[in-house]
């Protein structure tokens, strides 16, 4: 039986709260009273996952069956999501490869010769071969790599880029142009959150800095409502707007997975329990985590954290035409990971744990945790924001992982040299992002070898804008003060000493809401 | 802090907030969320062969009752009802503390200690192998399910092969001392067996170790337990109205064990029997009335 999310609130009976923050956990006393949001538990999965597959592609949504579009001598091309979902990585085989492996069993007995498969990563890093193998699974990369016809998207590429035209608000349309110029194109994704998927998939993951432009900033950002909730995220409309454009030219078959939230294999599932729920084995457990972790170095410990790969198991496929599938990924995802919450509290807490869309075998470093916190959790919301406007976000993670140069070179500039400047969201983009954006040497790093393009950085910083725009105060629990304060934020010791900061803002007996994540959950604010 | 201190301050975190040595709690606002719990119920038929009643005679003999008389000062009255009786019975008790269980069992003659189950809550006792195996080597326990469930052997059964049975038949320790309702398992194994009932009412256990207390409080305190004379169901009497009288018994009991058992002849007589669910007023005055003491024995200076 599947027990749905549901908030808890804290009374004297409550066991002391799991946190994360980052590569490490603390149990919490938090304050009588403080609600505390549970995700729902793993829900059902698809019995025969093959059989789902099959039945998807030759039963789409408003959309021909898939044998019937594949022709001798026509041009395929299958998308994927990158390295970025799921999160943690999923232990193979991943969904993405055994989707991606009946689709080519269906076009090689079509006869179709033409066929390349690119990973949608659009500004993301390059993927490692060892990376993409994970992803399309042993057969299909050694059928399609050594030719050269599995590879990593090249925003940069201005000679693999067509330009579509424009949507009626002006904004740009240009994807890869192998994508824009197939007979066909399957895009294989998996929505981890509801942001994901939709005319998401192709409109962002195969788009240029040109086109991500015009949805990719703070202005933008500070109206999407949230941006897991997409028909009140401008940043979505955006998309959906290029999703019209795109339509007109090429075909797409999208292919939607949704997964459930078993995020923590063993032995570590005590981390998804309730603590009430703990046996004593649980809590030997997390009691023999917290003290080995505090002995291992730092490198340990990431590999501890990083090399989990999680046990997930298919909830949902569906294909066909690109916006009547999302509505129905959606409703898998609030299935999953939507729970009910009343009202709006003045605190917020979250705990930023190990790992983002990001940082897979990278390191968290301070932006991309803003970016967990500000970005992605606190914008996990439908309605209204779980925290009031004027509260206060209570983060934990000890901002203290440093940058990896070789993934994320533009962020530490960006760290260094415009976070020094000024940390508004929109007064960075103003007067900084044109210049990383085309800078030819974060450009030849982003192309040729393993690093973020030279804007990234500045979209993390966006993805945080409607949480600053919002809170009156944002402080870090266990953070390293000097990253915090090159952000603009604060830092203590404890809750109880953020709490008491946070007085001066939200009063001395604020109500408090902490986000029991990860796994993911969806708040609902009525 | 060191690594050491840390390592301290997190187990006594998790001690704390996991309650080592205790039940786990809930969160009030999470028990609907709680699933029931699927009925675990260890066997114990292997502890009522003779090898198993020689080591609980010994746990029993060299350990519990010089424990038990270590901690309180234990007195027994009217146990010579059990002369005029052959026996199996079933003892049916008010219920306020873990202490009722070895009071009574201490407080009987050996020969029916020997001969004497406890029915406990199968849900409590036998849902670890430790538990069950503990409770049944020492008290002799039989698991009941109060939550209506079957289990393999029945109460039924184990009065049939001629054991008596204690039963507490609210079904649960009091919260505040005072006696609940009466469920009518002990009634109706009686009417269904033919088995005379007779009522027990013992007082100071609450006040020596309440529910949510791990061991009797400092200083010795008195209980005391009489046992009252038989009840027998009546041809055509119910088992509603049995267990009626039967409670009744227990609060006639209690009343002649803080007066005098001929003022509490005539009171039950005119239908005046103090009520032993206690008087309806605040929560804090019931506790404090409860949990005042029987009156001390005096203590000999010798001998």
């Amino acid at each position: 039986m599947t027990r749905p999310g549901f908030v808890l609130e804290v009374d004297d009976r409550t066991p002391p709260l799991l946190v994360h923050e980052g590569l490490g956990f603390r149990l919490e006393d938090f304050p009588i009273g403080t609600r505390v949001v549970y995700p729902p538990e793993p829900v059902p999965a698809v019995p025969d996952v093959d059989e789902a597959i099959r039945d998807a592609l030759h039963h789409p949504v408003d959309s021909e069956p898939l044998p019937a579009l594949l022709k001798p001598g026509m041009r395929l091309t299958i998308a994927f999501d990158d390295l970025s979902l799921p999160l943690p990585p999923m232990r193979a085989p991943d969904i993405r490869g055994r989707i991606i492996e009946q689709v080519l069993e269906l076009a090689a007995r079509a006869g179709v010769d033409d066929v390349e498969l690119v990973a949608a990563n659009a500004l993301h890093r390059r993927m490692t071969a060892a990376e993409i193998r994970h992803i399309v699974g042993e057969r299909v990369f050694r059928s399609f790599w050594p030719q050269g016809a599995l590879y990593n998207f090249d925003a940069e590429d201005r000679a693999n880029l067509a330009h579509l035209g424009t949507t009626e608000k002006g904004e740009d349309v240009e994807i890869s142009k192998r994508a824009a110029e197939s007979d066909l194109l399957v895009y294989v994704n998996v929505n981890l959150v509801a942001m994901d998927g939709g005319h998401k998939s192709v409109g962002i993951g195969l788009a240029s800095y040109r086109s991500l432009r015009h949805h990719h900033n703070a202005r933008t950002m500070v109206h999407s409502r949230s941006f897991m909730d997409h028909k009140h995220s401008a940043m979505h409309h955006s998309a959906w707007r290029m999703g019209a454009v795109v339509k007109e030219h090429v075909k797409v078959f999208q292919i939607e997975t949704t997964v459930d939230n078993t995020v923590f294999p063993k032995p570590y599932e005590f981390l998804m329990k309730r603590e009430w729920e703990w046996s004593v084995k649980d809590q030997a457990a997390a009691l023999g985590m917290r003290r080995g972790l505090a002995l291992m170095p730092q490198k340990l410990r990431h590999r501890t954290f990083h090399d989990l790969r999680a046990a997930y198991n298919l909830t949902g496929i569906n294909a066909g035409e690109v916006e009547a599938v999302h509505h129905r990924t959606l409703r898998n995802v609030h299935r999953q990971q939507r729970v009910e919450v009343d009202g709006q509290s003045d605190v917020l807490v979250l705990g930023i744990p190990y790992l983002g869309p990001y940082n897979v075998n990278s390191r968290m470093n301070p932006i991309l945790a803003t970016c967990m916190g500000l970005g992605y959790y606190f914008n996990s919301y439908l309605g209204r924001p779980v925290v009031r406007q004027g509260g206060v976000a209570i983060l934990y993670h000890p901002l203290d992982e440093g940058f990896n140069t070789l993934h994320h070179p533009s962020y530490v500039d960006f760290y260094e040299e415009v976070l020094a400047e000024s940390t508004d969201p929109m007064v960075v983009g103003e007067k900084f992002e044109q210049q990383f954006a085309t800078d030819p040497w974060y450009i030849h790093l982003y192309r040729t070898s393993h690093a973020y393009h030279g804007v990234h950085p500045f979209y993390m910083w966006y993805w945080a804008a409607h949480g600053m725009d919002h809170l009156g105060d944002v402080i870090w629990v266990g953070g390293d003060p000097k990253a915090a304060g090159r952000m603009g934020f604060r830092t203590a010791t404890t809750l109880r000493d953020a709490l008491e900061m946070a007085s001066s803002t939200v009063g001395s007996s604020p109500s408090i809401t902490y986000l029991h994540n990860p796994p993911h959950l969806l708040a609902d604010v009525r | 802090m060191g690594f050491l201190q840390d390592t301290i301050a997190d187990v006594r975190q998790v001690k704390r907030g996991w309650r080592w040595g205790h039940r786990s709690q809930v969160p009030r606002s999470a028990e609907p969320f709680v699933p029931p719990s699927s009925p675990n119920v260890y066997p114990n038929d292997w502890s009522r062969t003779p090898a198993a009643a020689a080591v609980r005679e010994l746990a029993q003999k060299a350990a519990l009752e010089p424990l038990f008389r270590s901690q309180v000062r234990a007195r027994a009255e009217g146990v010579d009802v059990l002369d005029r009786l052959t026996g199996p019975v079933i003892f049916a008790a008010n219920h306020a503390s873990h202490l009722d269980t070895p009071l009574i069992l201490l407080s009987l003659p050996d020969e029916w200690r020997r001969r004497t189950a406890v029915a406990a809550a199968a849900d409590y006792f036998f849902d670890t192998w430790w538990r069950a195996v503990g409770s049944s080597l020492l008290f002799n326990t039989l698991p009941i399910d109060r939550r209506g469930g079957s289990l393999s052997t029945t109460p039924g059964d184990v009065l049939a092969d001629g054991w008596s049975l204690v039963i507490f038949p609210e079904g649960t320790r009091s919260r505040d001392g005072w006696m609940g309702s009466f469920r009518l398992g002990a009634a109706f194994l009686a009417v269904e067996h033919g088995v005379p009932v007779v009522p027990v009412a013992h007082r100071g256990t609450f006040a020596a170790m309440p529910r949510g207390a791990g061991w009797p409080g400092r200083g010795r305190r008195t209980l005391r337990v009489r046992f009252g004379d038989p009840l027998v169901p009546g041809e055509d009497e119910s088992v509603r109205d049995f267990a009626r009288r039967v409670r009744a018994g227990v609060a006639q009991l209690l009343d002649e064990d803080a007066t005098s058992w001929y003022a509490a002849l005539r009171r039950a007589a005119s239908g005046t029997t103090p009520d032993p669910a206690g008087p309806e007023v605040a929560e804090w005055r019931r506790v404090w009335e409860s949990t005042q003491p029987p009156e001390a024995e005096p203590r000999r200076a010798w001998g």
